[in-house]
Parts: structure tokens; C-alpha cells; sequence
């Protein structure tokens, strides 16, 4: 038999006892059943404060599938060559918006680690701050400052580099901070000062992490500046946005697909690249 | 040779963590020259009792008193400099693993250097001769351009022996050097140390776990049990009976002791 150890420790007469694998009626058991119950509750409750039937959502696919088949095939060939510029554009507007915050989010992340910036004034200010960059979606952000600074490329490269300092500052800070413990250690004691140990311990061992964080944001910000066009902050989400408006949709499916297209190549591009740091 | 000079004097060291006191009044003088080996159960506060040395932890109470000066009330650029003239080993070496050998050993210099000099990493001819030298009496030569994280556990720890020797401490601080190796390396790490600090008269303080070992090279052995010491004398003098003192009330330790001098059976053939 495969368990023999089991049969030495178990009297025969027990042998076919079902054995539970969780005590009936533990605290965690009825835990369980409270939050399903909690959350079907919740479930039903949304619907009914929205007033929707939940057999519209079953029947929504098929209607968007229709509409779209009928107005967005084919696509237009066309407006590729009209809206070369703005696909640049996008690109660029992440290739800057990423570039700038991962050097400013650089020293905000050393300012937010309890381990490399001992003054606990100046880290929860700095971490609050960031935090208020962070909560604010940038789709917000793009809005507030098309106010400031009027519709233009300005404007979304700005909500683009916020947004992206909330992002890499709080993931640089705990990237370090995981560094600065022992790794460091030896630095300190060797009697090096503050700024000895950032550029000869911190920067190289930061160094992996600070690519791959900064590849990843680059990847969010090339589908983010395509969205910010769509408050007026310039770039690609821009004309989509004119084309539907204009109900060209055979123009707007062509430049969604290119969309998706360009997504598609940096998230493979940046794979890729992070793949081989590693 | 003459009655070596006083090289720290440890005056009723105290350090309290929020609730529990780990240390509790040490004192303790130390020679120039001589290889103390702290032994105890974990948790007795060897570890917090050789980081207070060197200020890696602040003590609550007490006086250090090295090269002149009393460490424990030392701040900022004269603190550092305190801790250039002290050198220190870890269990798990601490390196710059993406930054290659030969600049990990120069990272024992940068405490002697201003920012400026050593933002271009450039280090003098007579300090890169210096650490190229150490490097090939550890056995590294051959390693110097390889990244530190590329090596073994015992390579890494060579390392860590030649990044403070480049130091030129009077002192060198040892944190359970052997703990993360197997006994083969670690008899070589040991003998590397002790070679080092003799042919240097460099005073030497370390933490080890493994009795044998800590009597093989040990001139002084202190036993710290709950915060105090409760041996301190010539590794000869240390009697079983007093072994099982200092880990008394810890089973486990004592397990732990004697299957450490299993390994150094096996290691140094004793």
C-alpha cells in the first residue's frame, strides 16, 4: 500500500472515518460566508441603485459587434498618411514624459526612502506630495491644465510627466529602499560620506531596477498620451476623438488600429528589453 | 615585545531597543594586536555589541574610546572618519554585487577620499597597486574585472577581507564571517583573517558561533550571554563547563554549538 505509514498510526476500526480538513464551524468558515454574502449583496445593490438589467449586459456584445462591423469596416487607408505626424507625436510625448520624471523621480525616490533620507520632515512631505501627483488620474491632470494652457502639446506632455512622477517616484523609493539596507551597510561603515555611497553603491545597484521601472512606465505612457488626446491635450487620442465626432468611423477604427499596433510593438520591444537586462 | 598599548577601551556600553535592553553594561579594553573572538547564543547582543563599535548602531549609554577620541559621542565628518581607520567584514558581505572586484576593494578607500577625487573613480596609482596586490594574496588576481555577484561565497568574502584591509584599519570588526559558508571555505577565509591582521598587528574583533573555531584562533575569548559578558580569557581556559554556561537555557544553541564543532572537526582536523 502506497501510505504504509499511515497504517501504523491509525486504528483499523477508525480507518474508514472521513477525516475533515477544516474544523466545521471555525471563526474562519463563517468569515467566509459573510463576505460571499456581503459581496452578492453588494453585487445586487449596484444594479438596482443603477437601474440595470443585468440581461442588458448579456445582450450588449452582440449589438456593439454589429455596429461596429457595419461602421467600421473597412478601415480607412487613407488617413495613414495624414496622421503620421500625430503617431510620432504620441510617441514622443512618452518618450519625453518618461525620460524627464525617471531623473526627477530619481532624487524624489531618495527623498521617500526611510532608509536613505533620515529626516522623517522632509520624507512624509515629499511622499504626500507624491501621492497627491499620483491620485490624480492623468486623464484629469490633462483636463485641469487644458484650462491653464489652452489645447495644445504642452499640456499632455505636462499631465503626462505628473502622472508619471507619481508612478516612478513611490516604485524607486521602494526599489532603494530594499537596496539601502544591507548592500550598503559596508559603505557606511568604511566611514564614505552620503554622497560617496549613492554614486558608488546605490547607482549601480539601482541601476536594473531604475531601467526596468522607467520601460514599464514608458509602456503605460505610450496608451496614456493616446487617451489625452481625447481632453484636447494634444497627440493621437486627439484625432480619434475629431474622427468620431465627425462619425468617420472607417478613419477612426484605422487610427485605433494603429494604436493598438503601436502598443503592441513597444510592449514587446520593452519586454524584450527587460528580458535581457535580467 | 613590549606590554602593547591600549587600542579601545569600552566603558558600561548600553543599548536598549524599544522594549527589550540588549546590551546591558560591557566593558572591555582591547590591545593593539590581539584577535578576540566574541562567542554566545544568538540574540545575546553579539552582533549589536560589534555594531556599536563602529557606530552602525547607536548605543543608549556608555563611553568607546578609540584612537583618542570617545566614538560613542562622535557626529558626522568626524564619525566617518573614526569609521575609516575601523574595518569590517559581514556574514553576507556586502559587496556592490553589479560593480567589479577591483572597485569593491577600492570602496575601502573611499572613506580616505573626498567626493570630487572619487566621482571619476579615479584612485591613485599607489592605492589600485595596493588593492591589486591584496587581491592576488587572497588568490583573486585573476577576478579583479569580474562583477562582484559572479563570484562564490567564500570569493565574495576574500573581497570583503581586501576592501578592509585597503582601509588600513587599526582595528578590524568581523560579524560571523564564516556563518554563510561551508567549512572548507570557511577555514580559508579564517586563516586569510588571522594571516592578515598578525602580519598588519591589527586588532581584531569577531563574532563567531563556532566554539572550536573561536578556540583554534582566538589570543581572547569573550562570552556575552543576555547582554554581559560572562567569560573573557585565554581560549585555553575555557572549560566545557563554562561553554555550556554561556549557552545555558538555550537547548537549541547548544545543539547548534555542537554540531559547529562537528564542522570543525571536519574543517580543521582537530
Amino acid at each position: 500500500m502506497a501510505f504504509s505509514g499511515f497504517d501504523q498510526n491509525v486504528v483499523p476500526s477508525e480507518m474508514n472515518q472521513v477525516i475533515p480538513l477544516a474544523k466545521k464551524d471555525s471563526p474562519a468558515r463563517i468569515k467566509m460566508w459573510l463576505t460571499i454574502g456581503f459581496i452578492a449583496a453588494l453585487i445586487v445593490a449596484s444594479f438596482i441603485h443603477l437601474s440595470v438589467n443585468p440581461l442588458d449586459i448579456l445582450t450588449a456584445p452582440p449589438t456593439m459587434l454589429t455596429f461596429m462591423a457595419d461602421n467600421f469596416f473597412p478601415p480607412n487607408t487613407e488617413i495613414v498618411a495624414n496622421s503620421l505626424p500625430v503617431i510620432i507625436e504620441t510617441f514622443f510625448f512618452a518618450v519625453i514624459a518618461t525620460y524627464v520624471s525617471a531623473v526627477i523621480s530619481f532624487t524624489l525616490g531618495i527623498l521617500m526612502s526611510e532608509r536613505l533620507n533620515r529626516h522623517a520632515v522632509v520624507r512624509r512631505g515629499v511622499r504626500y506630495f507624491v501621492a497627491f501627483l499620483r491620485n490624480i488620474p492623468v486623464i484629469i491632470w490633462g483636463s485641469l491644465l487644458v484650462f491653464i494652457f489652452g489645447i495644445g502639446n504642452i499640456v499632455g506632455l505636462i499631465a503626462l510627466t505628473i502622472a508619471t512622477m507619481g508612478f516612478l517616484s513611490r516604485s524607486y523609493a521602494e526599489s532603494m529602499n530594499d537596496i539601502a539596507g544591507e548592500r550598503l551597510e559596508a559603505m557606511y561603515a568604511s566611514g564614505a560620506s552620503y554622497m560617496q555611497i549613492l554614486v558608488h553603491g546605490l547607482i549601480p545597484e539601482f541601476m536594473p531596477a531604475w531601467l526596468n521601472w522607467t520601460l514599464f512606465s514608458f509602456e503605460i505612457n505610450i496608451r496614456a498620451s493616446a487617451i489625452l488626446g481625447m481632453v484636447g491635450a494634444g497627440g493621437m487620442g486627439m484625432l480619434i476623438n475629431s474622427q468620431m465626432n465627425l462619425r468617420n468611423f472607417r478613419s477612426a477604427s484605422m487610427l485605433i488600429m494603429i494604436l493598438v499596433g503601436m502598443i503592441l510593438i513597444t510592449e514587446f520591444t520593452v519586454g524584450f528589453l527587460r528580458r535581457k537586462m535580467t | 615585545m613590549a606590554e602593547a598599548n591600549t587600542l579601545l577601551k569600552i566603558s558600561n556600553l548600553k543599548k536598549q531597543y524599544s522594549k527589550k535592553e540588549v546590551l546591558k553594561g560591557i566593558d572591555i579594553e582591547i590591545k593593539e594586536g590581539e584577535f578576540v573572538v566574541v562567542i554566545g547564543p544568538s540574540g545575546a547582543g553579539k552582533s549589536t555589541f560589534i555594531r556599536c563599535i563602529n557606530r552602525m548602531v547607536d548605543p543608549t549609554h556608555g563611553a568607546i574610546e578609540f584612537g583618542g577620541t570617545d566614538v560613542a559621542k562622535l557626529k558626522g565628518k568626524a564619525l566617518r572618519e573614526a569609521r575609516s581607520n575601523i574595518g569590517m567584514i559581514f556574514q553576507h558581505y556586502n559587496l556592490i554585487g553589479r560593480t567589479n572586484v577591483i572597485k569593491n576593494v577600492l570602496h575601502g578607500r573611499l572613506g580616505h577620499n573626498s567626493f570630487f577625487k572619487t566621482l571619476t573613480g579615479s584612485y591613485s596609482d599607489a592605492e589600485k597597486r595596493e588593492a591589486l596586490t591584496l587581491l592576488q594574496k587572497v588568490g583573486l588576481g585573476d577576478h579583479i574585472y569580474k562583477k562582484a555577484n559572479a563570484l562564490s561565497g567564500g570569493q565574495m568574502q576574500r573581497v570583503g577581507i581586501c576592501r578592509a584591509m585597503m582601509q588600513d584599519p587599526k582595528l578590524l570588526l568581523a560579524d560571523e564571517p564564516i556563518a554563510s559558508l561551508d567549512p572548507k571555505s570557511a577555514k580559508v577565509i579564517m586563516d586569510q583573517i588571522h594571516g592578515l591582521v598578525t602580519e598588519r598587528n591589527i586588532a581584531c574583533i569577531m563574532n563567531l558561533h563556532q566554539v572550536q573555531v573561536a578556540k583554534d584562533y582566538a589570543t581572547r575569548i569573550i562570552g556575552i550571554k543576555d547582554g554581559r559578558v560572562v567569560y573573557d580569557g585565554a581560549p585555553a581556559d575555557l572549560t566545557e563547563a563554562m561553554i555550556a554556561d554561556i549557552y545555558e537555557g538555550k537547548a537549541e544553541e547548544m545543539e547548534l554549538k555542537t554540531d559547529n564543532v562537528a564542522v570543525g572537526e571536519l574543517a580543521y582536523g582537530v
